[in-house]
């Protein structure tokens, strides 16, 4: 469905993506993982657009959008989620998420359907009981939830979720799975996330792609993928490898 | 008239975030573009006003498009720059009537009738222009506009096309400008670069906005009509001299205790009870 053959992207002389293929097939969850600093939001600004690519060819659903900008790619129908959740501070929950209604694919117009529709979305997630409060009344583990919610609200069939599980506790990690889960399940979508808690990778993943340095480490199953030799010293140091 | 201005620049400066100092402009090619379809061809006033905000549209469209990508304190700045640039022009261009200004050709009516007149136009185009300025704050453009102001990345995520809104809001608001500089030059029956391309008025419009509170449509409106009154009151009981002083502590005064405009304090009963729903 996604996929990318020798991206590459550079800043001055470092090379934070260096020749990178992936793919990801319909209605998988794929994982990317590796060490801070690695690429790994680089990779996915490169795939949103954010940042021009200097090589290789991005491709979803068999139409090239390596030159695309941001808004052309969301429309496309991938969606993100940001690593330090940005919710549109002074406006209420529901209403960052009728805007990403109003603008995504359905194209709506008008206030109070957009409205109508982002509350389904919020009931979704859980959110709607929050749905009047102003978004920077948030905790934490909401505002992930309101960040899912208005990448939802574009109805993409791609979604890259950029360390959705980071900071939360144990008990809202359980439920953030269960959550993605459904996303796939029953809303069809096809997932892409980076992520840095090992136990939510293992447990959700299908395949999981390790970069290091902008490189490819490995690819694969969790398990075969946690036994790579240089997976573990990416992480761990030579010793443990 | 500064309503008008202030809520036609609070589309761009207030829903979006990207504060202008060049409306001024917007307002001045209205009142020229009006002088001379007036003086030259002889159309009718009321026509020709709207013409001055279709050529203050055409230059926003094309000023819009390079300056809009640049954020912040550059965007404000590149405007004064074309405030500034414009007025020079004007002032040296002979088919304007370049440093000498302009005459209207007024109405067949006393200069007092003409005044009347055009203070009652100005009046009903400050009540439709706030009107639908209210009207575009509630519409998927003003939420559009906002969501760029709140974080113009994650507006880009969502499928907005971030440039072309704000093209159409820097249009949009340029076209009301036009139309009020058109009615302000039959007001005045006289234009001249100095007066018209002033960058004080520019000042004006962000610090009235800015007075009022400038996230809503009743924030300029507010501002607008508070610090036209003020400064009437300062020069008529206290004198000329004084009254920019005080005008200006006035300012300091609403910026430091009321960051988010006069607006909040009116408005915090209603802010109050939407705490309290969920």
């Amino acid at each position: 469905m996604l996929e990318g053959a020798g991206v590459t992207k550079k800043f001055g002389g470092l090379v934070a993506v260096s020749d990178f293929d992936f793919s990801v097939e319909q209605g998988q969850i794929v994982g990317l993982i590796g060490p801070n600093g690695s690429g790994k939001t680089t990779l996915f600004n490169v795939i949103t657009g954010f940042y021009p690519a200097d090589g290789g060819r991005i491709v979803f659903k068999g139409r090239e959008i390596t030159r695309d900008k941001p808004y052309q790619i969301a429309k496309l129908g991938i969606a993100r989620t940001f690593q330090i959740v940005r919710p549109l501070l002074s406006l209420t929950v529901l209403d960052n998420v009728a805007i990403a209604v109003l603008y995504g694919r359905e194209n709506m117009s008008g206030m109070a359907k957009g409205r109508m529709r982002a509350l389904e979305i919020l009931r979704f997630v859980g959110l709607e009981s929050k749905k009047n409060i102003l978004a920077h009344q948030l905790v934490a583990a909401e505002r992930k939830r309101l960040e899912l919610a208005r990448a939802l609200a574009i109805k993409p069939e791609f979604l890259l979720l950029d360390e959705t599980f980071s900071g939360l506790s144990d008990m809202e990690i359980q439920e953030a799975i269960k959550l993605i889960y459904r996303i796939r399940d029953d809303l069809g979508i096809t997932i892409f996330l980076i992520e840095h808690v090992m136990k939510a990778v293992m447990g959700t993943c299908e395949k999981i792609m390790v970069i290091h340095y902008g490189v490819k480490l490995a690819e694969g199953k969790p398990e075969e993928v946690s036994k790579n030799p240089s997976v573990i010293q990416a992480y761990l140091g030579k010793r443990h490898a | 008239m500064y309503v008008s201005l202030t809520e036609s620049w609070n589309l761009m400066g207030g829903y979006t975030g990207y504060v202008s100092l060049g409306h001024v402009t917007f307002f001045a090619i209205g009142a020229y573009t009006t002088a001379l379809f007036l003086n030259r061809f002889g159309i009718s006033p009321f026509v020709t006003a709207l013409l001055g905000g279709v050529f203050a549209a055409m230059v926003a469209a094309l000023v819009g498009y390079p300056v809009l990508r640049l954020k912040g304190a550059y965007f404000t700045i590149s405007t004064l720059l074309l405030a500034v640039v414009m007025q020079l022009i004007f002032m040296n261009w002979e088919f304007v009537g370049s440093s000498t200004g302009l005459w209207f050709k007024l109405l067949p009516v006393s200069m007092e009738t003409n005044r009347l007149i055009f203070y009652e136009v100005m009046l009903a185009l400050a009540t439709l222009i706030t009107l639908l300025v209210r009207w575009v704050e509630k519409s998927k453009l003003g939420a559009g506009l906002i969501a760029i102001r709140e974080d113009e990345d994650v507006a880009k995520t969502i499928g907005i096309n971030t440039p072309w809104l704000k093209v159409q809001a820097f249009i949009l608001g340029a076209f009301f400008a036009g139309i009020v500089g058109g009615v302000y030059g039959y007001y005045m029956s006289y234009i001249h670069p100095d007066i018209t391309f002033n960058i004080n008025t520019s000042l004006l419009i962000l610090l009235m906005a800015f007075f009022g509170g400038c996230h809503t449509w009743a924030g300029p409106l507010l501002g607008a009509v508070i610090l036209s009154l003020a400064n009437q009151l300062i020069v008529t009981f206290i004198g000329a001299e004084i009254s920019r002083i005080l005008y200006g502590l006035l300012l300091i005064i609403v910026i430091i205790f009321m960051p988010n405009g006069m607006i909040e304090y009116i408005k915090v009963p209603e802010i109050l009870r939407k705490e309290r729903v969920p």
